[in-house]
């Protein structure tokens, strides 16, 4: 997707902005009200991303029937539509043919970084709800835009790829977090490595930049956009904060093959309301830690994986225990080998986090709810990500400036 | 300190040797245990505890296949029953009587049909119907200790020992510390705890603490009281935590073996001091049955158990309340 011509692009969605133009009321009309219970759904981008997705709503018939399906590339159309969700969507090649379709009540947006702007307000515009993937935008003016796209059509959903928002583990930590189990938390760290190039398969040389357009600075915010973001996304919700102040460093320091989104970063964040310092990290030169997410306070720390969480009470919190020489109790909270108690979030195993925030995604179209990750904060985020990488590639401390608060 | 001194004293006079502490833990019936006892020597090894284990999974454990109490499930009448299963099912049996039925280890078919058991939950409650039909299959009037048999009157009766099995693991984990002579020591599995005797070099009392009930699915670390306790033992039972949500009715995992139906009353939480462990065990369960005024009526007739026991008002918040022989075991009353 990322072949067709930015400008050719530019013209087009000029055209359609002339929709803004109408009153408020008038656009509405035009919206595709969902009437019956499952919403008709198109996906825009099948790549990993949309392909995963897919595979969800696989999970969620009586929610979602895909009707549509978008992708430039004919062998990633094909790949999707082997899907079962997908098997009897419509193919397009070209997003705005899928727009048109008035059967389309809602779209999956999961383009590369640098068309979800444009397409996103296509969406809008065409009167469709939009599930829109991380990181929202491309850069700030464009976060900027789309909120206000967002709050002149207050009858649509956006809603915000950052699926932790959704998963009932980063909710339970949420709660712990404001119930005290941490006590006062000064330090974050968090990483998301990897050891590998970060590389899809190529099919043919002149499809690189298309493919591959995650290590292209044109196209991708790199590992801060794609990985990062999450996390950072997180401690905006988990605290209702955002960064005041973010450093951060990086290179190309392992595969030098022409990419130009740097393979090891690093950012620091100061949120000075909170008194914490967030230390962010991504490379793709080193696997061992993986995924890596730990809350560090008086009371406690909280270490996160994707769909397990431990909680290790500081010494101090563990001094009742020291008294005794056994406890009684129902259900016998069963310590790990490390002093840590496991978070659990209830009877149900857990399920991807893209489930429940398609779950929600659904409900919040129908009862016409503002999601949790909305565009507000989707905008917030995507600030966060935009001036790490600022301060990543330029050598700069960026400061948090108040436009980015979308209050 | 006067009351501490003297005790010491004995300890010190019956002992030819100072004692040691050891400690002893480990993996066993899904959960973990601990072993404190004082002796001259390591005269316990782990190799001895975990030989005890394997024999009483061997014999109780449901979550072992072709252990003796899966092979009674699947026969028609029954099966020739080892230590461990006549022990365990003669205790059930008498408390079965003594609660008038409130405890009954053949409640098993309807633990599974609710989601509880061993077996993936299904996706709904089930049916009345299926209730029905369940419950002929439950009532451990249709179970009896003949001989060296334990046998059934109807062939679908299944028997689970999981409420209590692990009460009764602690105490013979306690006699096989008796057997080598040690007097001060503390056993405890899943939460059930038995202790005898004093710790050395202090003399002080064993203190157990009683995990506060937290109604969210997470466990906050705190103690809800703490108990000094010279012989006996102690096991708490609950309804919090271990429930599954089918549609708007919260179903807590105790089922009553009467009508099919999960219980529904005010208890939280039962802690039970008793001789034994088992015993302990076995009430702590019925309690919980019995809702509060029932239970505190059938304390005051059986004054071998003392109790603790939280629940819930009916304007929601926690409440607790104590027989008067356990208040005195109380650290800080």
């Amino acid at each position: 997707m990322t072949n067709f011509a930015r400008r050719d692009f530019l013209q087009k969605t000029g055209l359609l902005t002339g929709g803004l133009l109408l009153p408020n009321g008038l656009v509405e009309v035009f919206a595709t009200a969902p009437t019956a219970d499952k919403i008709k759904i198109g996906v825009i981008g099948c790549g990993d991303r949309g392909k995963g997705l897919l595979k969800i709503l696989q999970e969620l018939p009586d929610k979602f029937e895909v009707v549509a399906l978008c992708d430039e590339l004919p062998f990633r159309l094909r790949d999707a539509q082997k899907i079962e969700s997908a098997s009897k969507a419509k193919a397009y090649a070209d997003y705005r043919a899928l727009l048109d379709a008035r059967a389309v009540e809602a779209v999956i947006i999961a383009v590369p970084l640098h068309l979800h702007f444009a397409v996103a307000k296509a969406a809008l515009l065409a009167g469709k709800q939009v599930f829109l993937e991380k990181t929202m935008t491309y850069d700030i003016p464009q976060a900027q835009e789309l909120v206000r796209l967002v709050q002149q059509h207050p009858n649509q959903t956006l809603q915000v790829g950052h699926q932790y928002r959704y998963s009932p583990l980063y909710y339970r930590v949420k709660e712990m977090i404001a119930q005290g189990y941490l006590g006062k938390v000064t330090q974050i760290d968090c990483r998301w490595d990897r050891n590998g190039s970060w590389r899809r398969p190529v099919p043919e040389p002149g499809l690189e930049r298309q493919i591959n357009w995650r290590m292209y600075r044109e196209y991708s915010g790199g590992l801060a956009a794609e990985l990062l973001s999450h996390q950072m996304d997180f401690i905006n919700w988990a605290f209702d904060t955002h960064a005041d102040e973010i450093m951060g460093t990086g290179g190309i320091d392992y595969y030098k093959d022409g990419r130009e989104t740097y393979d090891n970063v690093q950012v620091m964040v100061r949120y000075a309301r909170e008194g914490m310092i967030g230390n962010f990290g991504a490379t793709c030169a080193n696997a061992r830690d993986g995924y890596l997410f730990k809350l560090k306070g008086t009371k406690g720390t909280i270490s996160l994986l994707i769909d397990e969480g431990i909680y290790y009470p500081e010494k101090e919190t563990l001094k009742q225990y020291g008294t005794v020489d056994g406890v009684t109790g129902a259900t016998k909270i069963t310590w790990n080998k490390e002093g840590g108690i496991p978070i659990t979030t209830g009877a149900e195993p857990l399920k991807d986090g893209s489930w429940y925030a398609l779950s929600d995604f659904y409900r919040a179209i129908k009862e016409n709810k503002i999601p949790d990750s909305n565009v507000l904060t989707g905008a917030r985020t995507a600030c966060t990500v935009h001036l790490a990488n600022q301060a990543i590639y330029n050598h700069t401390i960026e400061k948090w400036r108040p436009e980015y608060n979308f209050t | 300190m006067v009351s501490g001194l003297l005790p010491l004293l004995l300890l010190w006079l019956v002992s030819p040797a100072p004692l040691r502490a050891f400690h002893l833990s480990g993996y066993a019936q899904g959960t973990t245990y601990a072993i404190t006892y004082y002796a001259p020597d390591s005269t316990v090894t782990k190799e001895q505890v975990t030989r005890q284990l394997t024999e009483i999974d061997a014999s109780l454990s449901l979550y072992q296949p072709g252990s003796l109490i899966n092979q009674f499930n699947q026969s028609r009448r029954g099966v020739v029953a080892d230590r461990h299963l006549k022990v365990v099912s003669g205790a059930a049996l008498q408390v079965y009587q003594a609660t008038g039925g409130l405890f009954d280890t053949t409640v098993e078919p309807l633990v599974q049909a609710w989601g509880f058991g061993t077996q993936p939950a299904p996706p709904a409650a089930p049916a009345p119907a299926t209730i029905r039909v369940l419950l002929a299959r439950v009532g451990s009037d249709k179970l009896h200790l003949r001989g060296d048999s334990l046998v059934k009157d109807v062939p679908g009766v299944h028997l689970d020992l999981n409420g209590i099995a692990q009460g009764y693991t602690v105490d013979v984990l306690a006699t096989l510390l008796e057997r080598h002579r040690i007097r001060n020591y503390l056993v405890e599995l899943g939460g059930e705890i038995r202790v005898r005797g004093r710790k050395w070099p202090g003399g002080e009392r064993w203190r157990i603490g009683i995990e506060r009930p937290d109604t969210s699915a997470f466990e906050a670390p705190a103690l809800q009281q703490i108990i000094c306790l010279a012989a006996g033992a102690v096991t708490t039972s609950g309804n919090y935590r271990k429930f599954r949500q089918v549609g708007a009715l919260k179903n807590a995992h105790l089922i009553n073996p009467k009508t099919g139906y999960p219980f529904q009353n005010e208890m939280i939480s039962a802690t039970v001091v008793a001789r034994d462990a088992l015993t302990a065990d076995a009430y702590d369960n019925a309690l919980m049955g019995m809702g509060l005024t029932r239970a505190l009526l059938f304390l005051r007739q059986h004054s071998e158990l003392q109790a603790y026991l939280i629940y819930q008002r009916p304007d929601g918040t926690a409440a607790d309340t104590a027989t008067p022989g356990f208040q005195r075991l109380l650290l800080n009353p």
